[in-house]
């Protein structure tokens, strides 16, 4: 248990929301708050599943890191390749013909690599 | 910790940029500087957000004003109030984590450093987007940080202003969601969880609430963008207290992710200067476990208003806060009791955090409670107990971070002096400005109106609240012009220069060089042996009692 704490703490906090949830049961409520509730219960416990698969692949305290800078020029592409597409929400779907390319672009890079390395 | 060095520049197709250049800063993957770019967003947009409340704080001084229009001060609280959670709080908090977590742990970098930017790039467009709405013909969104519907509808809000509001909220908030999860899995050796400092046990239960409330938001906003499509929809009640049910499954969790970081910084200042250990970790730790759970199951009680609220349970949870609250704050009043205190700036704020959180606190028990709420609903009683809550008590902790932290991510110090006038401006401007608030509540003025008559007998209350942010504006000044000033003494080679450990810290990023290096620790700042949360006190009573030995030999 010592070994995987933090799925535990993940996993248990999960727990006692199922638990709050519970007690709610009790006192009765409209459904779709036990689908809201259930529903973040359901997402912290594969949260909590994502902690312990990286924990069992890996030491519990690392040792070892890598800089993780393989790429990062993709980032702000895409971040404005989404603005685009929160965009078309707004003023109509022609700005996905924007966002596309760029998205692309950014795939481009990402698979290239490209990075601002820091010298 | 080893580190394996940057990738080749044989294996990338980018090119080498200078450290300091623009395009060094806004694809840096180092932790530090996302952090950075995140708080300094958050920093500027809180300035124009107290700028928007000063305007309104202008309109009320006085009975039946007219500065500015209705439908503009609608505007006003909107932004004001989304901007301050959405875009300042929320994302400044998380920013410190990113910036201090993995020094604290002794890792040298973020987990999924890209993903922890792109939310950074996220944050900072939906900002811009939601802004943007001030630009369009019907102005910006104007229906409240909550944005009900059938009111927030297309019906009842028509223009661009509300839909932009949802896709900046949409994208600041999946941000947010993104720019969490490192402590889990990047402790250096040593560091076992209940090793880990109060402040990055403060980030660890944040980001449990960001995982299991936030997503609630980005579904009440999907509801009001189909609704806005088809306001029909809004015509069933069902989605009218659904959205209100979805909206408050995060904005409730959301309060506490703007408190604890600041809560835990302030923890972190108390012990520091106390000369003290923090008293009860393992009771602060459980108690910040128990007190985000219950946070995740009072939403209920911003809802009561509405008859279709289970008032016993929600009221029930909202009075059980009290219990994990009670050990925090039996814990840092322990902690100062018997210390050594020292009152620098960062304690002065910290020290002010204590009694004006209680207030906050205890009158958010006091909305908790039916039989109060349905009196004080909607009245500037809930305005004033949201302001101790994130001004009087957050606030107060943010600031005592920055001036904790500043010497530890300049290189300088930030001037003490301009730091104490500050200070004793903040404290006198906060309560002058919130206290009347309560009264006014009280006496029955609604939140949310742009003028009232003479008659009401909310003149002189509102005066004195008005006076009140006046000296608010007149100490944001003074903390603006000490940083500017200090970064340009910095710039000319002029400032003091921090040492590597200015106030006698006791977790690790203070045994790294201010500022710390890309990877954090290096060989001549290596990461000191971890044997508790406070490691760097430990050394140092280590080497006092090697000292006394050393001297008692014959």
């Amino acid at each position: 248990m010592k070994r995987h704490l933090s799925f535990v703490v993940v996993a248990g906090w999960g727990l006692f929301n199922g638990i709050l949830l519970a007690v709610l049961a009790v006192y009765g409520e409209n459904s779709i708050v036990y689908w809201l509730w259930g529903g973040a219960v359901v997402l912290l416990e594969l949260a909590a599943v994502a902690v312990l698969a990286s924990s069992r692949s890996g030491p519990d305290q690392h040792v070892r890191y890598r800089v993780p800078d393989r790429a990062a020029g993709a980032v702000v592409p895409i971040a404005f390749g989404f603005l685009l597409i929160a965009l078309a929400f707004v003023y109509g779907w022609w700005l996905l013909a924007l966002a596309g390319p760029l998205l692309l672009v950014a795939v481009a890079l990402a698979v290239r690599g490209t990075t601002a390395r820091e010298e | 910790m080893t580190v394996a060095p940057p990738t080749e520049k044989s294996d990338i197709g980018g090119r080498p940029v200078p450290p300091s250049g623009w395009l060094g800063w806004v694809t840096s993957t180092d932790h530090k500087r996302i952090g950075l770019l995140t708080a300094g967003t958050s920093f500027v947009l809180f300035v124009g957000m107290g700028t928007l409340a000063l305007t309104m704080r202008a309109q009320l001084a006085q009975p039946e004003q007219e500065l500015v229009s209705s439908h503009l001060y609608n505007q006003l609280f909107t932004i004001h109030g989304s901007g301050m959670i959405y875009l300042v709080f929320t994302p400044f908090a998380l920013g410190m984590g990113v910036y201090l977590v993995p020094l604290q742990i002794g890792a040298p970098g973020i987990a999924m450093a890209r993903l922890t930017l792109l939310g950074y790039w996220f944050y900072a467009l939906g900002a811009a987007v939601m802004l943007a709405g001030f630009a369009t013909p019907l102005r910006a969104h104007a229906d409240g940080w909550f944005s009900y519907p059938p009111m927030a509808d297309s019906v009842h809000s028509p223009g661009t202003g509300t839909d932009l509001w949802i896709a900046g909220v949409f994208l600041a908030t999946t941000g947010t969601i993104i720019m969490g999860w490192t402590v889990l899995r990047k402790r250096t050796y040593g560091m076992t969880m209940l090793r880990l400092p109060v402040f990055s046990w403060s980030m660890i239960v944040s980001c449990l609430m960001v995982i299991g409330a936030f997503p609630a938001l980005l579904a009440a906003l999907g509801l009001l963008a189909v609704g806005r499509a088809d306001p029909s929809m809004f015509d069933q009640n069902v989605w009218n207290i659904g959205y209100q049910h979805l909206f408050w499954f995060y904005g409730h969790p959301v309060v506490y992710v703007m408190f604890f970081p600041y809560l835990a910084a302030v923890a972190e200042v108390l012990a520091v200067f106390s000369g003290r250990r923090f008293f009860g970790y393992k009771g602060t730790v459980l108690s910040l476990l128990v007190f985000a759970a219950l946070s995740m199951s009072v939403w209920g009680h911003h809802m009561f208003a509405t008859g279709q609220a289970t008032n016993d349970y929600y009221s029930l949870t909202s009075i059980a806060l009290l219990v994990p609250a009670g050990v925090e704050y039996f814990a840092m009043v322990g902690t100062i009791l018997g210390g050594r205190l020292r009152l620098a700036p960062p304690m002065l704020f910290a020290l002010a955090f204590i009694p004006q959180f209680l207030i906050g606190g205890l009158t958010g028990i006091m909305v908790g409670t039916p039989v109060i709420d349905y009196h004080v609903t909607d009245s500037y009683f809930v305005v004033a107990h949201l302001h101790y809550v994130l001004f009087a008590g957050s606030a107060f902790g943010l600031f005592g971070a920055v001036y904790f932290w500043f010497p530890k991510v300049t290189g300088v110090m930030l001037g003490h002096r301009l730091g104490r006038l500050r200070f004793w401006l903040l404290v006198l401007g906060t309560n002058v400005t919130f206290l009347p608030m309560f009264a006014l509540g009280y006496l029955g003025m609604p939140r949310r109106i742009s003028s009232y008559a003479s008659f009401e007998g909310f003149g002189w209350l509102n005066l004195l609240s008005s006076i009140g942010a006046a000296f608010l504006a007149a100490a944001m000044t003074v903390f603006a012009v000490n940083v500017l000033w200090t970064l340009r003494k910095r710039t000319l080679g002029s400032a003091e220069k921090a040492p590597d450990d200015p106030w006698g810290g006791h977790t690790l990023e203070w045994a790294t060089s201010s500022p710390p290096p890309r990877l954090n620790f290096t060989p001549d700042h290596p990461v000191p042996p971890v044997t508790s949360f406070a490691p760097l006190l430990d050394l140092r009573q280590k080497q006092k009692e090697e000292t006394a030995a050393d001297r008692s030999r014959p």
